[in-house]
C-alpha cells in the first residue's frame, strides 16, 4: 500500500477531528472557556483520569501478570469475566453500578459509614471511569506481560535474583512499553467515559458531561469547544507513552 | 562435590540417576534427544521438582524429598545453568548483562579480563540485539562465570557454533572449572563435545543412566549394546552366540589377526567421507560400515577388514568382559579370520 493509500485511510479516520477543527472558531473557544467555572470540568476530568490510572496500575497490573503467567486456575474463566465487563455497554455498567454501590446497597451503606457516597461525587466519577477502562488496561497489560520470555525470568532467578527482584529488573522493564500503551488506552477511555458516568456521576462534571449539558442547554456551537479541549488535555499522556515505547524499542535494537 | 540421586517423573518415563561430580571435575551427560538430560539438569537447578531424591552441593542440601524435606528455590541454589538459548536480557547492554548477578564482584577487573578472554571486550556497550549468535553465547557464558556459582550446568550450550569457537569455549570452561574447583556438567548429544570437555562420560537413555566412566572406556568398552549404538557403533556381527560391535572408525583394511576381529565381506557401497572413504560391507547376514583411509579395491569381490579390539555383547545385550573363545573352530577367538556361514 502506498503512502497515498495510507493517507486516505488516515484522513478518513480523522474525519470527525477535521470537521471539529472546521466548525469551531477561535472566538467561540475563547468565549466558552472564559465563562466562570469553565475550566472546572477540565480539572475534574484530569484529576479523575489520573486517579483512575493509579487505581488501574495498582490493582490490575498484578492481576494481569498472574493471568499472563498462568498463575490462576481455570484461566479461561478469569478471562471470560474480563471480557464480560468489556462487552457490557457503558450505559448498562452505569445502571448496574447504581445497584452495586448506590445509597441503599450493602456497599453503599459501608460507604455511608465511611462518610462517603458513590452517587454524583468525585468517588462515583472515578468508579465509573475505572469500570469503563479497566478491561482495556487488563487485556493490554496481560499481552505485555505474556510477551516477556519466561526463560529470561528463569535465568535471572538462576543468577540469584529472588522473584520480586526478577519482576523489577527483568519482567517490568521488558513489559513496560506494552504497559505504557495499555495505560494510554485506558486513559483515553477514562477521559471519554460517558455512559456509566452520566448514570452515577452526573456531578461533578467532567469534560464529556460538560459537552453533553452544554449541548442540551445552549446548543452545538458552544459545546464543540469542549471537544477540542478534551483532545488537547487528553492527548499528551498517550502521545508521551507512544514516544517512550518507540524509544525503548530503539534502545533495545542498539 | 555435587551429589544427585533423583527420580523425576516425565510424561513418558521416569528419569532415574545417581551422580557424583567432584570439585573441579567435568562430567558430560550424553544421550539422544528426549533422553531426560535436560530434565536432570533442571532438577539440579531447582526448576523441576523430583518425585523422590536428594541433591546436595558441598554438603548443602538443596533438594530432599525425605525428612527433613527441603526444596531450596532456584535463586538461592547458586547453581548456574547455561542453555542453548543464550537468554541475554534484551533491555540491558552487554556490560549490564555480564554484571547482572548480585554475586558479581563490584571491582569490574574480573569482568574486563574475562570479557577480553571471551573476545567480547569491544562489545560491552552493545545491546544484545546487535550480537551474532556466537557473540551472544560468549556473553551468556561470561555472565554465568561471573556469577561465581557453586555448580556449572551447561545444557548444549555450543549448538550452532562453529568448530573452532566450540573448542575455544570448551577449553576456557575447562580451565576455569579446574581453577575454581567447581563441579561442572555438560549436556550434549555430540560425542566429540563430550570427549573434548569431560573427565567422565555418563550415557543417559530413556531416563536411565546406562554407563558412567572415563570417556575412552565408555567409547571403547560400552557396557551394553544399547550404549554402543548410542556411541556410534553402526554394525553388529554375530560371533558364535555373541555379537561384536563395529564402530566405523575402528576398522582398518587388511587382515591383522593379532589386533582384533578379521572380517571378510562384499562391498555394497562406497563413498568419500571427510579425507577418506566410507564403505558399506556385507558380512554374512550383517551389514557394517567402515571408515577407511584408502578407497577399497575389491577386485576379487571379497574385501577383508580388521575390526580393532571390538567389544562383544552377550545375547542379553550386556557387554562381555573378554572376547568369546567358544566356537573357536569358526573363529580363532580375537584372532584369525572368521567367515560368515
Amino acid at each position: 500500500m502506498s503512502v497515498v493509500g495510507a493517507g486516505v485511510i488516515w484522513v478518513a479516520l480523522l474525519g470527525p477531528v477535521i470537521v471539529l477543527l472546521d466548525h469551531i472558531s477561535g472566538s467561540a473557544i475563547a468565549s466558552a472557556l472564559t465563562q466562570p467555572g469553565a475550566l472546572q470540568p477540565v480539572v475534574t476530568s484530569l484529576e479523575s483520569g489520573l486517579v483512575t490510572l493509579g487505581v488501574l496500575a495498582l490493582i490490575c497490573t498484578p492481576l494481569s501478570w498472574m493471568l499472563a503467567r498462568g498463575k490462576l486456575p481455570f484461566p479461561r474463566v478469569w478471562e471470560a469475566g474480563v471480557l464480560c465487563s468489556l462487552l457490557l455497554p457503558p450505559l448498562v455498567i452505569g445502571l448496574l453500578l447504581v445497584f452495586m454501590v448506590g445509597p441503599y446497597t450493602p456497599i453503599g451503606e459501608i460507604l455511608t459509614d465511611l462518610h462517603q457516597n458513590a452517587t454524583n461525587t468525585f468517588l462515583a466519577l472515578v468508579i465509573a471511569e475505572v469500570y469503563e477502562s479497566a478491561p482495556y488496561y487488563l487485556l493490554g497489560a496481560q499481552a505485555a506481560f505474556a510477551s516477556v520470555d519466561p526463560r529470561l525470568e528463569e535465568q535471572a532467578g538462576l543468577l540469584g535474583d529472588r522473584p520480586r527482584r526478577v519482576f523489577r529488573r527483568v519482567t517490568l522493564p521488558l513489559a513496560a512499553p506494552g504497559l505504557a500503551m495499555s495505560l494510554a488506552i485506558a486513559w483515553a477511555r477514562a477521559m471519554g467515559a460517558f455512559g456509566a458516568v452520566i448514570i452515577i456521576a452526573y456531578h461533578p462534571y467532567g469534560i464529556p458531561l460538560e459537552i453533553y449539558t452544554t449541548l442540551q442547554e445552549t446548543g452545538l456551537p458552544s459545546a464543540l469547544p469542549y471537544a477540542l479541549v478534551l483532545l488537547v488535555v487528553a492527548l499528551p499522556l498517550p502521545l508521551a507513552a507512544y514516544i517512550w515505547s518507540a524509544r525503548a524499542a530503539r534502545r533495545r535494537r542498539g | 562435590m555435587l551429589h544427585a540421586d533423583v527420580e523425576v517423573d516425565r510424561r513418558e518415563f521416569t528419569v532415574r540417576a545417581t551422580l557424583q561430580v567432584a570439585p573441579g571435575e567435568r562430567l558430560a551427560l550424553f544421550g539422544p534427544s528426549g533422553a531426560g538430560k535436560t530434565t536432570l539438569l533442571e532438577t539440579i537447578a531447582g526448576l523441576v521438582q523430583p518425585r523422590r531424591g536428594l541433591i546436595s552441593v558441598n554438603d548443602r542440601v538443596l533438594t530432599s524429598t525425605d525428612p527433613p524435606v527441603r526444596a531450596v528455590p532456584s535463586w538461592q541454589r547458586r547453581v548456574g545453568l547455561l542453555r542453548q538459548n543464550p537468554g541475554l536480557f534484551p533491555h540491558l547492554s552487554v556490560r549490564d548483562n555480564l554484571r547482572y548477578a548480585p554475586s558479581v564482584p563490584r571491582s569490574g577487573n574480573e569482568m574486563s579480563s574475562l570479557a577480553s578472554v571471551l573476545g567480547i571486550g569491544d562489545l560491552l556497550s552493545a545491546m544484545p540485539a546487535r550480537l551474532s549468535g556466537g557473540q551472544a553465547h560468549r556473553v551468556a557464558l561470561g555472565r554465568l562465570l561471573l556469577a561465581h556459582c557453586d555448580v556449572l550446568l551447561l545444557d548444549e550450550p555450543y549448538t550452532g557454533l562453529d568448530a573452532s569457537l566450540r573448542r575455544t569455549l570448551t577449553d576456557l570452561v575447562s580451565t576455569l572449572v579446574a581453577e575454581r574447583g567447581v563441579p561442572a556438567m555438560l549436556v550434549t548429544h555430540e560425542l566429540g563435545d563430550a570427549q573434548a570437555f569431560a573427565d567422565r562420560l555418563a550415557v543417559l537413555d530413556h531416563g536411565e543412566l546406562l554407563q558412567v566412566g572415563a570417556p575412552n572406556d565408555v567409547v571403547l568398552r560400552p557396557a551394553s549394546r544399547r550404549v554402543a549404538e548410542l556411541i556410534g557403533y553402526l554394525g553388529f556381527v554375530p560371533v558364535g552366540d555373541t555379537q561384536a560391535g563395529v564402530h566405523p572408525e575402528r576398522v582398518i583394511a587388511g587382515a591383522f589377526g593379532d589386533r582384533g576381529l578379521v572380517l571378510a565381506g562384499v562391498i555394497t557401497a562406497c563413498r568419500p567421507a571427510g579425507a577418506g572413504w566410507e564403505a558399506d560391507l556385507r558380512v554374512g547376514e550383517s551389514a557394517i560400515t567402515c571408515r577407511l583411509a584408502d578407497k577399497p579395491s575389491a577386485a576379487d569381490g571379497e574385501f577383508t577388514v580388521t575390526v580393532l579390539d571390538p567389544p562383544y555383547f552377550g545375547p542379553d545385550g550386556s557387554a562381555l568382559p573378554d572376547a568369546p573363545v567358544e566356537g573357536a573352530g569358526q573363529m580363532g577367538a580375537r584372532s584369525g579370520l572368521w567367515r560368515a556361514p
